[in-house]
């Protein structure tokens, strides 16, 4: 059994300023962690973290199997096995989806599926996200709507089969069907060969996707570190009872 | 970059007497060389960056071509008339006439110096109505050091429809100035397109002009990808209502290239519509400019007039000037301008990089992609692979 995604004491800075203050998670193959937390608490900059943005200052250690990832250029970490799905993804136009995704399939996982498989896995990921095959040959993000960027992020997630997976606020902005498909197709993924064992730590604010994709554990980021990790019902709590409680619970401690 | 000292007149005079007097006589040629000599070029001066006086640029009167050499017409659709230009003067001069020298670039610097040396040549005629099947292909592949100086003139009568690509290739250090003139007549649909990969140390300069008639629908597209300097004006009188004119320009000037594109649209009626696109990137040394004129005229009501252009700084010694320049004359248009020149976007890069792509990748990938809406408009698919696979050479 692979080790993990393994993250020890990880700090991170921007411009001088502490956002990170000391991270310990461990993502397990195969299992789901939700990562819940108030605006500006870390979490979008623990993504950005693992997956080296050359904006952020980050120390600490993260194995991925055992892999030093902290080492690796970002897209060497994609290549180990690491996936973001981003919130804003960015547009780049002139570049067809089609295109795009073959090439990061070629990238990831050199040489594995001809063109004209590769062409009918992708139909296949598409009809199952509810995206119309018109998608791939329009550019790359390039006037999509938010809801069509997150269903590409989710499209790029089932062609990648990652190792491990982190989804920065999908749920953001989408409406309940659009979440529904994603649900729909994170479930997929695990129960295809490919995704059995893809690890998730799924980011998010609200715990309404939960509902759809149901946590092993569920963790809570206040200012810049994990506060609490329980089980599926402590998303429930949080839902009922807001942040407030869990960062007076917090500051408690500190 | 090749030294381009003045060279002295009375040579260039001298090479005129042995030129081809059917086409044009020899006082014809003598005032047309008077206009190259009195005439500015209007173009970029030498500065900061920029480091080539048009206006001293002259061939060599030893290097002056006079065979056809280098010309190469290719046509499957026998109901067009397609030859040569010399042909063309003799046995069709009433037709040659009607398109030959009526677009005013005669009246250009370099148009006029393309006219006091004009014999080799393509002309090609377009009947009522013919939908020509495929692309006529017009190749100038200039021998090594030589000057020549094509033109390509094309006559089409109302409804025909074509797409002609023009080839400029090969010709190491060769000296290119050549004319495009393009007159249509009524719902006429065509699409001229110019690939330009002239060799090392080549200099090309091009002056292209179409009038295209009511209801017309022409368009330029050009990709300037070879050569040391390239001067390109690419323009378009609309003088009919109902006409649509499009103008796309790409270029990416490396190491000491230098690429100066010059964009006209006229409006002078109205009702029309124009779109000029522009696509640029250079690196290393790479340096270029680009001036997008459009001007509509105060009775030209009704016109829309866009232009979009968009420059790729690739390193820090490359340099692309962007000048707009839109003078409008009617109160009752739309005309619309927008401009971006900047490096490629690091968001973009990590982006793409999250995906396992490595660096020099991604931005090759990003780099490509920048050019496309450019690319999309040029004709047949083995024409754009070839532009999108010189592009990605550049860029390797």
């Amino acid at each position: 059994m692979p080790e993990g995604l393994r993250i020890h004491d990880l700090r991170c800075s921007v411009d001088g300023g502490e956002i990170l203050k000391g991270i310990d998670l461990t993502i397990e193959p195969g299992r789901v962690h939700a990562l819940m937390g108030p605006n500006g608490s870390g979490k979008s900059t623990l993504a950005f973290s693992l997956t080296g943005h050359p904006k952020y200052e980050v120390s600490g250690s993260v194995l991925l199997d055992g892999e030093d990832l902290l080492a690796l250029a970002p897209d060497k970490r994609a290549r180990a096995g690491l996936f973001l799905s981003f919130q804003y993804p960015a547009a780049i136009p002139g570049v067809k989806v089609a295109n795009f995704l073959h090439a990061a399939r070629q990238a990831e996982r050199p040489g594995d599926l001809p063109p004209a498989k590769f062409r009918a896995l992708l139909l296949e990921k598409m009809d199952q996200l509810g995206i119309d095959p018109s998608f791939m040959g329009r550019y790359l993000n390039d006037g999509f709507s938010g809801g069509e960027k997150k269903r590409l992020e989710m499209l790029q997630l089932a062609v990648l089969a990652p190792k491990y997976a982190i989804l920065d606020e999908t749920d953001s902005g989408l409406d309940i069907d659009a979440l529904k498909d994603v649900g729909d197709s994170i479930a997929a993924l695990r129960a295809s060969d490919e995704g059995r064992d893809t690890g998730f730590l799924i980011i998010t604010h609200y715990p309404r996707i939960l509902q759809y994709v149901i946590p092993d554990v569920v963790h809570v980021m206040i200012g810049g570190r994990i506060v609490k990790t329980g089980g599926h019902d402590l998303a429930h709590r949080i839902e009922r009872e807001g942040y407030d409680v869990l960062r007076e619970e917090a500051g408690a401690v500190a | 970059m090749p030294n381009s000292a003045v060279a002295s007149p009375n040579e260039l005079y001298d090479v005129l007497s042995s030129l081809d007097g059917a086409l044009l006589s020899r006082e014809e040629r003598a005032r047309a060389l008077d206009r190259f000599f009195a005439l500015r070029s209007g173009r970029e001066k030498p500065g900061r960056f920029w480091r080539v006086d048009l206006d001293s640029v002259a061939p060599e009167p030893g290097a002056v071509e006079r065979s056809s050499a280098g010309l190469q017409i290719e046509n499957s659709d026998s109901r067009v008339l397609v030859c040569d230009l010399a042909t063309a003067a003799r046995q069709h001069p009433q037709l040659l006439a009607r398109a030959f020298a009526t677009t005013g670039v005669k009246a250009t610097k370099f148009g006029a110096l393309a006219r006091a040396f004009a014999g080799l040549g393509a002309f090609i005629y377009l009947r009522a109505d013919v939908d020509c099947n495929g692309p006529i292909t017009i190749a100038y592949a200039p021998p090594a050091g030589a000057a020549i100086f094509p033109h390509t003139i094309v006559l089409a009568e109302r409804g025909a429809r074509a797409t002609i690509v023009e080839r400029i290739e090969g010709g190491e250090g060769a000296f290119f100035c050549g004319t495009s003139e393009v007159v249509t007549e009524e719902r006429v649909q065509l699409l001229y397109a110019v690939v330009q990969r002239a060799g090392t140390g080549a200099r090309v300069i091009s002056s292209r002009a179409m009038r295209p008639g009511r209801d017309a629908e022409v368009a330029w597209a050009s990709a300037e990808l070879g050569g040391d300097l390239a001067a390109s004006d690419l323009s378009i009188a609309i003088e009919h209502p109902g006409a649509r004119a499009e103008v796309t320009a790409l270029f990416f000037p490396r190491a000491a290239e230098h690429v100066d594109v010059v964009s006209t649209v006229e409006h002078r009626a109205g009702e029309a519509t124009s779109e000029t696109l522009v696509k640029s990137a250079a690196t290393e040394s790479g340096q270029a400019r680009f001036l997008g004129n459009i001007r509509i005229a105060p009775h030209a009501q009704g016109s829309d007039a866009r232009l979009r252009d968009d420059a790729l700084l690739l390193s820090r010694n490359a340099h692309v000037d962007s000048v707009p320049a839109l003078e409008i004359g009617a109160n009752d248009v739309k005309a619309y301008h927008g401009a971006t020149v900047g490096a490629i976007d690091e968001e973009q890069v990590f982006y793409v990089e999250s995906r396992g792509i490595d660096r020099n990748a991604a931005e090759r990938m990003i780099a490509l992609g920048f050019f496309e809406p450019a690319i999309e408009r040029f004709p047949t698919e083995s024409l754009r692979s070839e532009i999108r696979h010189t592009l990605a050479e550049k860029l390797s």
